[in-house]
């Protein structure tokens, strides 16, 4: 039996959006993650799409994928019996993730100086939108606004549109990847010195890593990068750099760069498909077989071969549209790509169910789950680690599964749990 | 805080990786208090010191804003790992340190002699983190890319952006800053941590696809389950309404025009009785049209426009304070000025300023997660090329000043 990273940790989970793929990270490294739901019902269970289109708490397909491996536990801890309970709880938890509002459990007499003298050595972890200082730490956040406030976004997109906000709350994945590691770290210095801390995740902060050299350029050149839709910081349309349409759908192309193969590769190809059309002949064979980065670096700084190559770029541009609409996007993908040519397929979610790299790795997984009486597939984990395997234990819990099962293992007797049951507090 | 033990100190780490995916995860881990050497050649540059931004009037390996933000605090040692003596020179290296880093692809790794059964040859304890693109196995581990094309073969570009647009992406090399190097983070504590434990090290393999494709699995499992491909929705989502990027008041930059952009999103009936207050209760907002969630999203593009006809007067410095003081989620859409510039993140001193020979004073993103007792820091800039060749040849690698000369005359040092 393999061993796992985080088998005697216990985490008691209190995160909501912003915080559920960091005790996801923690529960699939093994760790006995604890998820405390409210008994009125947990918001993330609310979230679509559901199984089956099938709205219920036990479908919530984003709620099934993050909460895999965990324990769910129905607790008011703003009760005084609930909190007592919670309070036991924690004195037997390493790590508390929440994502309240900044000040909000210290309200409740739960902040991190409470949890420490309840369990010496405790880690919380708290994810906000603003980080729990600062003039904006009490400003309400929710995805967009994070990924908006750290500048990425003005990065996203066509000059035309709006500033685009990456697909999939990738604000609270981002936190929640830095709350996974700013937990880990601070579990790796308690290990080592017996000393707790209080692990402070701000989205806004965690994200500002992703402008890449926006704000680099601004120190140095007060410059403000914007959007400039996939032709990053080249300036003009070129051929073969960009988006291109295949006849099923679209292929992101990067030729003539370095890392890839070079033109006259490509063109090999469209000879051998039969659709190179004019381009080994003279003016545009000059220019075809050598494009590369050099070539227009060299162009840049002899303007005046400028308006001769400006036609013959815009016309390859042309022959090389032609040529991608002649064939599906998995076929110039894999064909490229066996001859080095830096070509990438635009991937649906269809294509990333089907491919077949993922599928030969045998990273996706089917599951059974009792209360649908079906099977679910899952993707894997991000990282494969030889020794300590992530590992599918058991699908996510049904709210309060494991009440009675946790409550009775931090010794709370069945007719205290029947009384906290009864008055609505479990 | 000079005394302040931090959690990683000893732990010794030897990063034979480029780009961004892999120098940043090692930057962390010396933040936090381990010892790092960057491998580079200038045989085999890391394109990084190629790019800029370049400090104006500055050019060269050394200056590069791009590659010094991801490898500040290490030390540099440049080893042409195509001559025999500088791989045998990355062996010892390897024999020294606790982690090993890389993003090379498989093809690289193999020439060089440095996958998982020849480097654990050298040092069986060794946590080793692969960052292969595709992984280290598979039909398309070979296959060449980077950031931007993982972003298209991931699903990003698909699902993000407008649906009557063309599926540009994100702008910039998205997974290569926080996915990819924050799950390695993830990966390489937790294996830190058993090698505590059982004194047993491990291999660690990121493939770059299932790393990325991880975070937008519940798009994938409506398909798997539903049989539903999602399209890009703009910025629009499932569960708000209103919820996007308004466009304010347009400013000037260098005397260009710079269009400026507020976030709200509206998620239940007391933000949404916020957002009305906050823009006066106009008469149009007041209807059955937009009285509840169902009707707000059925109405999506009128409620956007006329949101819209309000934040276009203003400025969304003016509607950020405004929208949060009745409750409103809502942000400025921030350009690298602003974010430089923001207040709340001063307080926080989020971002670091070092001191570099030769790009001056510059800046340099701050940590990932702030820990209240073992903060962390960037000790000194971005190293020049090999600036550490000496020390690390001597100190670390216990090479006699011999030894070196014949490293410097083979080119292995280079």
């Amino acid at each position: 039996m393999a061993d796992s990273a985080l088998s005697d940790i216990r985490v008691i989970d209190l995160a909501g959006e912003t915080g559920v793929y960091c005790t996801k990270l923690l529960a699939d490294l093994g760790a006995d993650v604890i998820r405390i739901e409210h008994p009125s019902g947990d918001p993330l269970r609310e979230i679509g799409p559901f199984w089956h289109d099938e709205r219920a708490a036990d479908r919530s397909l984003i709620f099934l994928h993050n909460n895999a491996n965990k324990r769910s536990v129905t607790l008011d801890i703003t009760h005084p019996a609930g909190k007592a309970a919670f309070e036991k709880l924690v004195a037997t938890a390493d790590v508390v993730v929440e994502t309240y509002e900044p000040g909000y459990l210290d309200s409740l007499g739960l902040g991190y100086d409470a949890l420490d003298r309840i369990r010496p050595g405790i880690i919380l972890t708290s994810i906000t939108g603003f980080g729990q200082d600062g003039p904006h730490a009490h400003y309400k956040w929710s995805d967009i606004v994070g990924v908006g406030m750290s500048g990425m976004m003005h990065l996203a997109g066509d000059k035309e549109d709006p500033p685009n906000r990456p697909y999939g709350n990738q604000g609270y994945i981002c936190a929640g990847i830095d709350g996974a590691a700013g937990t880990l770290m601070a579990l790796y210095h308690r290990d080592v010195s017996g000393e707790g801390q209080h692990v402070d995740v701000s989205m806004q902060e965690a994200l500002i890593i992703n402008n890449e050299t926006a704000i680099m350029t601004f120190d140095f050149n007060k410059r403000i990068a914007g959007r400039t839709g996939s032709r990053g910081s080249i300036p003009i349309d070129l051929p073969g750099i960009g988006i291109f349409k295949a006849n099923d759908g679209e292929v992101f192309c990067y030729l003539g760069t370095p890392g890839g193969a070079p033109w006259p590769v490509v063109l090999d190809w469209m000879e051998r498909e039969g659709k190179i059309e004019d381009l080994r002949e003279p003016p545009n064979d000059d220019v075809a077989r050598n494009l590369n980065l050099a070539y227009l670096s060299a162009m840049i700084r002899e303007p005046a071969r400028i308006p001769a190559v400006l036609p013959i770029l815009a016309h390859m541009r042309d022959v090389f549209e032609r040529f991608c609409a002649s064939f599906s996007k998995w076929y110039l993908y894999e064909e490229a790509q066996k001859q080095r040519i830096m070509i990438g397929i635009v991937s649906t979610p269809e294509d990333l169910a089907k491919n077949p790299q993922l599928n030969a790795r045998g990273w996706y997984h089917s599951e059974e789950h009792d209360h649908l009486a079906a099977r679910v597939t899952y993707a894997g984990a991000p990282y494969r680690l030889a020794e300590t395997p992530v590992t599918f234990r058991w699908r996510a819990p049904l709210p309060g599964e494991h009440t009675d099962e946790v409550l009775s293992e931090i010794g709370l007797p069945p007719t205290d749990v029947e009384s906290l049951r009864s008055a609505g507090i479990v | 805080m000079a005394n302040v033990k931090l959690p990683l100190e000893g732990i010794k780490v030897a990063d034979f990786s480029w780009f961004g995916a892999g120098p940043i995860c090692a930057e962390n881990l010396g933040r936090f208090g381990a010892t790092v050497v960057r491998v580079e050649s200038e045989s085999h540059i890391d394109g990084l010191r190629q790019v800029g931004p370049f400090p104006e009037g500055k050019t060269g390996y050394n200056v590069s804003g791009y590659f010094n933000n991801y490898n500040a605090g290490k030390f540099s040692l440049t080893l042409n790992l195509n001559i025999p003596r500088a791989r045998d020179m990355a062996l010892k290296l390897v024999a020294w340190a606790d982690v090993f880093i890389t993003n090379h692809t498989p093809r690289i790794l193999e020439r060089w002699g440095l996958l998982y059964d020849d480097i654990v040859k050298v040092n069986p304890q060794i946590i080793a983190a692969y960052q292969p693109m595709q992984g280290l196995e598979g039909p398309h581990k070979y296959f060449v890319g980077f950031g931007a094309v993982l972003n298209a073969i991931t699903g990003y570009n698909y699902l993000s952006g407008f649906p009557h647009r063309p599926p540009v992406g994100l702008g910039t090399n998205y997974p290569d800053y926080v996915i990819n190097p924050g799950h390695t983070l993830v990966a390489i504590l937790a294996a830190l941590r058993h090698k505590r434990r059982t004194g047993k090290g491990q291999k660690i393999e990121l493939a770059q696809v299932e790393s990325v494709v991880a975070t937008l699995a519940p798009a994938v499992m409506d398909y798997t389950e539903n049989g539903r491909v999602q399209m890009r929705k703009g910025n629009r989502i499932s569960y708000a309404a209103p919820h996007g990027a308004f466009r304010c008041q347009d400013a000037t930059w260098d005397n260009q025009p710079l269009d400026r952009w507020v976030t709200i999103a509206v998620f239940n009936d007391d933000q949404w009785a916020g957002l009305v207050r906050a823009m006066g209760s106009p008469a149009w907002a007041s209807g059955a049209k937009f009285a509840t969630f169902e009707a707000r999203k059925e109405n999506e593009d009128e409620l956007e426009a006329k949101i819209t006809e309000w934040t276009r007067e203003r400025t969304p410095e003016e509607l950020m304070p405004l929208l949060q003081s009745h409750g409103v989620p809502a942000g400025i859409v921030q350009h690298s000025k602003d974010v430089l510039e923001d207040e709340h993140l001063k307080a926080r001193g989020y971002f670091e300023y070092l001191d570099h020979p030769e790009t001056g004073r510059s800046v340099y993103d701050g940590a990932p997660f702030k820990l209240s007792k073992t903060p962390g820091s960037l000790k000194t800039p971005a190293p020049l090329l090999g600036q550490h060749n000496d020390y690390v040849c001597k100190e670390i690698l216990g090479m006699s000043d011999e030894e070196i000369a014949e490293a410097l005359i083979e080119q292995a040092l280079y």
